[in-house]
């Protein structure tokens, strides 16, 4: 083969290469032409990381992104409001809203897997038709190393250990009504010796803990642990890490619950409402959503941890969140997961506001 | 020599009386005043009040300067005092502060609109059932907001079902909301002002030949403007400040800034939250002295109490 046929080969070869590029870019580039997504969101940095990351790719495709804020609890109650139609297409929805959301699927369609691509990096339970798991928190014991050795107590194992008169109103814990507050108190009532349905023993042992404050936002608990008012809290991981960040000597414990389970995690979802009409944007939103970049970027500021096995992986070489998240698959497998659709959450709360509400 | 005598007589006399005077006061050491207790007391619980009024602000304005690297909990007092959250602030906030100040505006305007002919009619007005109608639009103050919020969401749907005209998610549907609870304030105010209002005045003008548009706009509407100010600066206040009715008619695109502020803080704590929120403080207290070089705030309070 002469050199001038390798070079027109090569020429070819590179000139169809490049044509295709451009074709497939100009197609990804047209998809969402015209189309405005809303997603029902936290404010704050939460927003700003998908204003960051998500944001720029989809409006490089033609698309635009408008959020509606608010808690999980406040757009739940939008919808009721609404009678299941939504101001929004993609919403996050947490784990305890099981039965709001996922026992009859009303508010919901349909979720297009084949361009969520990203569950191939997902358990299988972390997925199904009607929604994708989307990050995790891990609840824990967050407690003050200084103040501890000061008072000569080991690090807690349980939450029964934070039962100490040395610690007796230094101690917070989350509100019931709190993002944290369901998953907590299950696991407490676990710790216990109770269960989803028998929250008795729970409330016995958070009426012993003699906590000295009912936290409703984790930013609480950081400016606590920070002026000394408080040496422990039951709080998830992310907010020790950001205590740790403000310069507060302190470390998480992943409590033991019972022979099978040490530490509690709670789940983010994401759905997609059925009254959206842009369900094609809404799934490449939550692919998009689990990809390991974004993963990252949100776990490193507020350490809340993936759900993306690749991104887990590499989250591992971050000094402060491997320290004090569970990051192997064999600990997260071990955490205890809230079973809300056996929970009476209405009960849960009477029987939270008759006991410790009267303290 | 006569000068010289008039003096020396004079003299005398000024000598006499404060001989006299003196033999007046009781012999022995002046007594002792005790400390003027009361007014220490005063001072110090008058201190004390200003203290637990002002501190939350000196708080907040004082963490907004915080110098320092970006924390997690609120810095007081700050450490290497700067501006820089100041200029940290994000875009978000700052839409939703222009968008609340507009909305804020235009409903005490609009306010006025329907609250000054509202209270001419409750108190001038010689129309049945006066109390009823009085009470109706005293109702939105004795409604939970976040029902009212609710209703509103849901009253939009229906209206939208059966109309095609759907107003929730959109501006004037979040506008409406703030105005069904703000202009019971400005009706309360201006009622308070026509109920002492001297009818005689209204009277003079006529018979000086003045139309009632014309005695209305020089007579009635100068006297009853204290009362006007007030109302609306109530109004301003409700709908800058509220959050229960905004949770539920506040769609993507506007977004109120106590909603940004409420849900920004739940997730997370900005720095940049204070500096936004210490802007709001030094534009009340601009308000607030521009009304007091206006009609004086005295007058507000007074009409505002009625």
């Amino acid at each position: 083969m002469s050199k001038s046929k390798n070079v027109r080969r090569t020429f070819l070869r590179s000139t169809v290469a490049a044509v295709s590029m451009f074709v497939a870019g100009s197609a990804v580039a047209g998809d969402f032409d015209g189309v405005t997504l809303k997603v029902a969101t936290w404010g704050g940095s939460w927003k700003a990381n998908i204003e960051k990351v998500i944001m720029p790719k989809f409006e490089a495709m033609g698309g635009s992104i408008e959020f509606v804020t608010g808690s999980p609890q406040a757009n739940l109650a939008k919808l009721i409001a609404g009678r299941g139609r939504a101001p929004f297409d993609v919403m996050e929805v947490l784990d305890a809203q099981e039965q709001d959301f996922f026992a009859t699927n009303e508010f919901l369609q349909k979720i297009d897997l084949s361009k969520v691509t990203n569950t191939e990096n997902l358990e299988d339970w972390q997925y199904s038709d009607w929604r994708v798991a989307s990050w995790h928190t891990q609840e824990s014991i967050c407690y003050n190393r200084d103040k501890f050795a000061e008072l000569g107590i080991d690090a807690p194992t349980t939450y029964a250990d934070l039962v100490n008169e040395k610690l007796a109103g230094r101690i917070s814990i989350p509100d019931i009504t709190s993002g944290g507050g369901l998953a907590n108190f299950a696991a407490i009532s676990h710790a216990a010796g109770g269960d989803e349905v028998n929250v008795k023993p729970g409330l016995e042992l958070i009426t012993k803990l003699n906590a000295l404050k009912f936290w409703s936002r984790g930013g609480e608990v950081v400016t606590q642990l920070q002026s000394g008012d408080v040496y422990a809290a039951v709080v998830h991981s992310g907010w020790c890490v950001r205590a740790r960040n403000a310069g507060v000597n302190v470390a998480t414990v992943h409590p033991v619950i019972n022979d099978q389970h040490t530490g509690v995690h709670k789940y983010g979802w994401l759905v997609i409402m059925k009254s959206s009409e842009n369900a094609a944007a809404a799934s490449w939103f939550i692919n998009e959503y689990n990809e390991p970049e974004f993963q990252l970027e949100y776990a490193r500021n507020s350490g809340v941890v993936p759900v993306n096995h690749k991104a887990i992986e590499e989250l591992k070489s971050d000094p402060v969140l491997a320290e004090m998240l569970q990051l192997e698959s064999e600990d997260i497998n071990k955490q205890l997961r809230i079973d809300y659709s056996k929970a009476n959450i209405s009960d849960w709360t009477d029987q939270w506001n008759r006991t410790v509400s009267q303290q | 020599m006569a000068i010289d005598k008039s003096n020396q007589t004079s003299s005398y006399s000024s000598m006499d009386m404060v001989t006299r005077l003196a033999a007046r006061r009781p012999v022995g050491p002046p007594p002792k005043r005790g400390l003027p207790w009361g007014k220490y007391f005063h001072y110090f619980f008058c201190s004390l009040s200003y203290i637990f009024l002002l501190s939350p602000m000196i708080v907040v304005i004082g963490a907004s300067l915080h110098g320092g690297e970006y924390y997690t909990a609120i810095k007081f007092p700050p450490d290497e005092p700067s501006l820089q959250w100041y200029w940290k602030i994000p875009k978000g906030q700052l839409e939703a502060l222009g968008l609340s100040f507009g909305l804020a505006g235009l409903t005490a305007l609009g306010a006025c609109i329907i609250g000054i002919p509202a209270a001419l009619g409750i108190v001038r007005g010689k129309i049945p059932g006066k109390t009823l109608i009085s009470a109706v639009f005293r109702a939105p103050l004795q409604i939970p907001a976040i029902v009212t919020g609710i209703a509103f969401l849901q009253l939009y749907y229906l209206f939208g079902d059966a109309t095609g005209l759907y107003f929730q998610g959109t501006f004037l549907g979040l506008y409406i909301g703030h105005l069904f609870v703000a202009t019971p304030y400005v009706v309360g105010t201006v009622t308070a002002i026509l109920q002492r209002f001297d009818t005689r005045l209204e009277e003079a003008s006529f018979s000086l030949g003045a139309s009632k548009l014309s005695t209305f706009r020089r007579v009635t509407l100068p006297v009853i403007m204290p009362g006007v100010y007030a109302g609306a600066l109530y109004a301003f206040m409700v709908s800058f400040g509220d959050v229960p009715i905004s949770i539920f008619l506040t769609a993507p695109g506007f977004v109120t800034y106590p909603i940004e502020l409420f849900y920004g803080m739940e997730n997370d704590f900005d720095p940049s939250i204070l500096a936004s929120a210490s802007l709001v403080i030094f534009f009340c207290l601009l308000v607030l002295l521009g009304m007091q070089k206006l009609v004086g705030l005295d007058t507000l309070l007074r009409s505002g109490s009625r």
